[in-house]
């Protein structure tokens, strides 16, 4: 809502810094988004009374003499269409600043000497959705009442001397919505009674109640009034109505359409006046409306109503969707004479929700969507009733239709005094809380430490105590509390368990030297299951935004993967990337979230450098990481178990899934062609990354630990190189050689792997280190010699491997 | 010759040899000719039953007395030899100390989690638990329980992925409130918790939206917990975040689930309050939002809300991230361009 401080001054005597009151408002009620002089930046801007105006020959020119109240008038050369002798008009004088900081100057147009320029709306600062449609293509002519003169400054008749405070209302304080609800609102900021006063009308025509018989359903509008004006001239309005509307922000239409407007900002209830010709069959109706129909609006826009619409009905067809917009066919139009004014509460909920399914909010839907002040239905009538007759020289024919009328009473609020005090951690006397309710015009009973308070209807967000405390806090003043710490009994801060071990698992891959990225939970459904050992049923939203981020992701590699993608478009090509963060599922008809861990790599294991030292990033470089990180966090490598795997999206003969004590916990390997081969970034590029499930890794992960001293016998190593068959995975040979080697085997390394021209056709030459340990004794060669031969037997047993 | 003179020949002799060794090699085929089993020195020694007995004493001496010179000799001028070798073996090892070294990857942080971690550090600091709650919330937990019934307007401010009639990306964190208030047991003490994580909007994406982003939700509840404490508690996160010189102010504000409910600006750390672009010429920038816990939260998780109260604040961790670091597109969080990334890596947490 766009507040004038000068409408304002109606209701309060301000005197404060238009500025410093908008901080003052914004301390305590409603945020000021911005104060807005319209005048600001002009300069040299008066009225001109056009004297003479004369067409130039074979231009759209008119050479013109202005009195701008100077000993001679000037001449200016003026393009606009509707410029006439006559007129007064808006001057800018040689040396006038205008909108855009754009200045004026003297000079020659067509060779005919011009000595300033007369303006339109919009060239001083209008915005085009306010600026009356007739003067929409041309300058701007005073009308008759504007008591204006030559040589004046324009901003004073303008409305442009004016401040405007745009109050930027959360949606409990629609209250605000309006000019007495901001008067009563900033009066209680200012500690002022705001002068709010009431309509004394008087009817001077005959009763029309019978002539129209208005069915309303109560529930769709609990309040529904209506009056009729005849005899009304359609014309402009006065001025100082047309400076407040298009100060609010909105456009002038007519003295009939302008009135319903001005009597909405005033009192906050959206006002309709149809043409009376509309109901001649003497019927109103208010429904729901049918599947089917059909209603054009005010603004040319045709819709197809919806049934939980709510519709004003001639009887027969649409002619209003109610609260957010007129019809087409009921308008007040240039020969309207009768007009039915309406003042009615709508349901909120079903105005909200058809202004949304029209795409058509409008500033009556905005307000009841809120909540409207149901003690002004009436006042808003007679207002509009009145101000027909006095600018529209209508008759207020005898009689209002009440077709509904519900009454809503004021909430009666009960709490106690020490209970604010206690939310807000204030001591402030009953007194002082009496003070505060006053000024926000509420009245209170107090009972000694009981407080009764009965909350106008205006403020129809108030219904709890806590209501009430905030209205004590912010009057008060937040800025007066007090900055205290909560006095409560000591608390153990801190993280999960299993928090605590994923951060500690993030700690180890940033160590390792991986970059942290968060990437889309939403991705699309081929890529959620993509990299997915064993999809399962997936998260799917309801209209998504795009088809690429319409499902949650069942792995995060697909996120690194399109990280990895935007890089190397980019010619970054040295990638380290992990992402710690939740998985989605919908197996087993629950909704699952799990954690997952994931790098991807790309690039070579050091940056390209001098000596050009460095390794391509491949399988074993990322499986040695994963290695160190399992390591790190105490799980026994000898429980994992690495098994080439076929996953989607992955390159099936350079992936392994992987177990820890037979359970799959995740995945490594490289990003397949397919999927590098499809996307032109990643074209060539080798992707090598792993995937983890953190909550089945989370109870394998070590906590606690007890230490042991370092060794204090020496331990023996032995070399054994074997020839095995090509197919023999070095899984198979470790296996039979842990089995084998006894309980002093504490580390089983492969040094070299060889398949070659070398060595027979169809075997591979695998060579280990073994070292033995005992922590107790010192060992001795024999018994690692005994080892060793057990070892080789059962490798030439169980393998037919060949001992070189 | 007598022995005397042929001891003083070989001195002579000797001493020349030693000086004139250029290398290793030489010098020791010189000490195997001087001092060695059968070099010259041990020759004279085994003539000596060719010599008078009563100048065997004297020629003994002398020997000995050439065998310890040569001895030194040949020692100094290995140990000069050697060094020599030293010095032009490192002359030869040179390097350019000023080409760079071989770089690997250097690790870095997320910036959204350099702020979270920053924030949870803090908090647990003051005795706050870090609790997670599920991103795929029902609209009990997210809404209905907070206090956002169906048809509240509010909810039309928060644009949400619906998956089913019932279930959802959360919009917020505020569902995690709803959960720890109905589990906590304040028989055991009063309750202090943050609840950081993703949250989903309907937005496009674009410089100042994101359909993903994350929040961080706080929660204090006791028997006497006030707004001042609440008051107390942003003004500390505020000064920890973005400084100790920032003023702050309190400004009503709506939520449904807290009433009173305010919002925090911190004065702007750009122009310092005078007004810029970045706080849209107003001086303060808006950085978190709070509120005294809406009795009916309290009372939907069955808690007695004339007894217990407390205080709740939710924050944007994009926003601080976006305030601290002056970044101008929150999209850049979620491209995880390396270029942008890696600037992290200096960031302090």
């Amino acid at each position: 809502m766009l507040v004038s401080y000068n409408w304002l001054q109606d209701f309060l005597d301000l005197d404060v810094d238009p500025k410093d009151l908008a901080e003052k408002i914004t301390r305590t009620g409603v945020e000021i988004a911005s104060v807005d002089h319209p005048q600001e930046g002009l300069k040299k801007l008066v009225v001109g009374h056009v004297l003479d105006c004369d067409g130039v020959e074979g231009t759209h020119l008119h050479l013109t003499h202005v009195d701008v109240g100077e000993d001679e008038p000037l001449q200016i050369v003026c393009g606009a269409p509707n410029v006439a002798a006559g007129e007064d008009v808006i001057v800018a004088l040689h040396g006038a600043r205008i909108a855009g900081n754009e200045k004026i100057k003297k000079g020659k147009i067509r060779g005919m000497e011009s000595y300033g320029m007369i303006c339109g709306l919009q060239e001083i600062g209008f915005a085009d959705s306010v600026v009356p449609e007739k003067y929409a293509d041309g300058i701007f002519v005073f009308p008759e009442d504007a008591d204006v003169k030559p040589g004046d400054d324009v901003y004073h008749a303008l409305g442009m001397d004016d401040y405007i405070l745009d109050f930027d209302i959360t949606p409990n304080r629609a209250d605000t919505l309006s000019m007495e609800g901001s008067a009563y609102e900033v009066g209680a900021i200012v500690d002022q009674k705001p002068k709010i006063e009431d309509v004394v009308l008087k009817e001077d025509g005959p009763d029309w109640t019978s002539e129209l018989n208005a069915e309303v359903d109560e529930k769709l509008a609990p309040k529904y009034y209506l009056r009729k004006v005849s005899g009304v001239k359609i014309s402009e309005s006065p001025l100082w109505m047309q400076r407040r509307l298009w100060n609010a922000g909105i456009r002038p239409i007519n003295n009939v359409v302008d009135v319903t407007n001005y009597v909405m900002l005033l009192t906050g209830q959206p006002m309709h006046a149809y043409d009376a010709r509309t109901f001649k069959d003497g019927k109103l109706v208010v429904r729901k409306a049918e599947k089917g129909e059909k209603l054009t609006l005010l603004n040319d826009k045709e819709v197809e109503l919806d049934p939980n619409d709510i519709i004003i009905t001639d009887g027969k067809e649409p002619v209003m969707m109610a609260g957010v917009m007129g019809g087409k066919n009921s308008e007040v139009e240039d020969d309207t004479t009768d007009v039915i004014l309406e003042s009615a509460v709508f349901d909120g909920t079903l105005v909200r929700k058809a202004a949304l399914r029209h795409a058509n909010r409008t500033e009556a839907s905005s307000r009841f969507e809120k909540g409207i002040n149901w003690d002004n239905t009436q006042k808003a009538l007679d207002m509009a009733a009145l101000l027909l007759r006095n600018d529209a020289n209508g008759t207020i024919n005898e009689g209002e239709i009440k077709a509904t009328d519900a009454q809503r009473k004021p909430a009666v609020v009960k709490t106690t005094i020490s209970y604010i005090n206690k939310v807000l951690g204030t001591e402030l006397s009953n007194d002082e809380m009496v003070k505060i309710f006053d000024r926000l015009n509420f009245e209170t009973e107090v009972d000694g430490d009981d407080l009764t308070v009965t909350v106008p209807n205006r403020r129809w967000d108030i219904a709890i105590p806590a209501d009430l405390v905030e209205e004590v806090g912010r009057i008060y003043g937040y800025d007066n509390l007090k900055s205290t710490q909560p006095l409560v009994a000591e608390t153990h801060g801190g993280y999960s368990e299993a928090e605590t071990k994923m951060r500690r698992l993030k700690k180890i891959v940033e160590g390792q030297g991986m970059m942290e990225a968060i990437s889309y939970s939403l991705t699309s459904p081929e890529k959620a299951v993509r990299y997915t050992m064993d999809p399962k049923a997936t998260v799917q939203v309801q209209m998504p935004l795009n088809s690429s981020r319409s499902t949650m992701r069942e792995n995060l590699m697909t996120g690194l993967v399109d990280a990895a993608s935007y890089n190397m478009a980019r010619k970054q090509n040295q990638l380290a990337f992990f992402e710690q963060g939740r998985v989605y599922d919908h197996d087993g008809g629950t909704f699952n979230e799990h954690e997952h861990l994931a790098t991807l790599y790309a690039g070579n294991t050091f940056e390209d450098n001098w000596q050009h030292q460095t390794q391509k990033i491949d399988f074993y470089f990322v499986k040695g990481q994963l290695e160190d990180l399992f390591e790190a966090v105490g799980i026994d490598e000898s429980k994992i178990e690495y098994k080439a795997a076929e996953i989607d999206g992955m390159h099936p003969t350079r992936t392994a899934a992987i177990y820890l004590d037979k359970e799959y916990i995740g995945m490594i390997g490289m990003i397949a062609h397919a999927v590098t081969m499809a996307d032109k970034a990643l074209r060539g590029s080798e992707l090598y990354g792993y995937e983890l499930d953190l909550d089945k890794l989370d109870a394998h992960i070590q906590k606690g630990m007890t230490a042991k001293p370092a060794p204090k016998f020496p331990a023996i190593e032995r070399d054994l190189s074997i020839l095995v068959n090509k197919d023999d995975s070095n899984r198979d040979v470790e296996n039979v050689i842990r089995a084998n080697a006894g309980k002093y085997l504490v580390n089983l390394k492969v040094i070299d792997v060889y398949a070659g021209s070398h060595i027979e056709p169809g075997k591979k030459s695998l060579a280990y280190n073994l070292t033995f340990l005992n922590e107790k004794d010192t060992l001795t060669d024999e018994v690692v010699n005994k080892a060793m031969d057990k070892v080789m037997a059962a490798l030439k047993d169980d393998l037919n491997a060949k001992i070189r | 010759m007598d022995l005397f003179d042929k001891l003083k020949e070989l001195r002579q002799q000797g001493l020349d040899e030693i000086k004139k060794a250029s290398d290793e090699k030489k010098l020791n085929e010189v000490r195997v000719e001087l001092v060695g089993r059968k070099g010259e020195l041990t020759k004279i020694l085994h003539s000596m039953k060719e010599i008078a007995p009563e100048d065997r004493r004297e020629v003994g001496q002398k020997v000995n007395e050439l065998r310890d010179l040569f001895n030194t000799q040949l020692n100094e001028a290995k140990d000069s030899i050697l060094a020599a070798l030293v010095a032009k073996k490192m002359e030869e090892e040179r390097i350019d100390v000023t080409l760079p070294g071989r770089k690997a990857h250097l690790g870095s942080k997320h910036p959204i989690y350099v702020i979270l971690d920053d924030l949870e550090a803090y908090f647990i600091g003051m005795g706050y638990k870090v609790v997670q709650g599920p991103e795929i919330e029902t609209d009990h937990y997210c809404f209905e329980m907070m206090n956002l019934p169906k048809d509240h307007p509010a909810r039309d401010m928060q644009a949400t992925f619906y998956i089913d009639d019932e279930d959802l990306l959360r919009t917020q964190t505020s569902g995690d409130q709803a959960r720890v208030l109905e589990k906590h047991d304040f028989s055991k003490g009063p309750l202090k918790m943050v609840g950081p994580g993703k949250v989903y909007r309907r937005d496009d994406d674009d410089a100042t939206h994101s359909h993903q982003f994350m929040q961080m939700e706080g929660l204090v509840v006791d028997k006497h917990v006030t707004m001042s404490d609440l008051k107390g508690t942003l003004e500390m996160i505020a000064k920890h975040m973005f400084g100790q010189d920032r003023k702050t102010r309190l400004r009503p504000s709506y939520f449904p689930f807290t009433e009173p409910s305010v919002e925090m600006d911190v004065s702007c750390f750009n122009c310092d309050g005078k007004g810029c672009p970045i706080c849209k010429y107003t001086g303060w920038i808006e950085v978190l939002g709070a509120g005294m816990v809406h009795p009916n939260v309290l009372e939907n998780a069955g808690i007695d809300s004339n007894v217990y109260g407390g205080f709740a604040f939710g924050l944007g961790l994009d926003r601080f991230a976006i305030l601290k670091y002056g970044i101008d597109d929150i999209r850049d969080f979620y491209t995880n361009d390396v270029r942008f990334l890696e600037q992290f890596r200096k960031e302090e947490d």
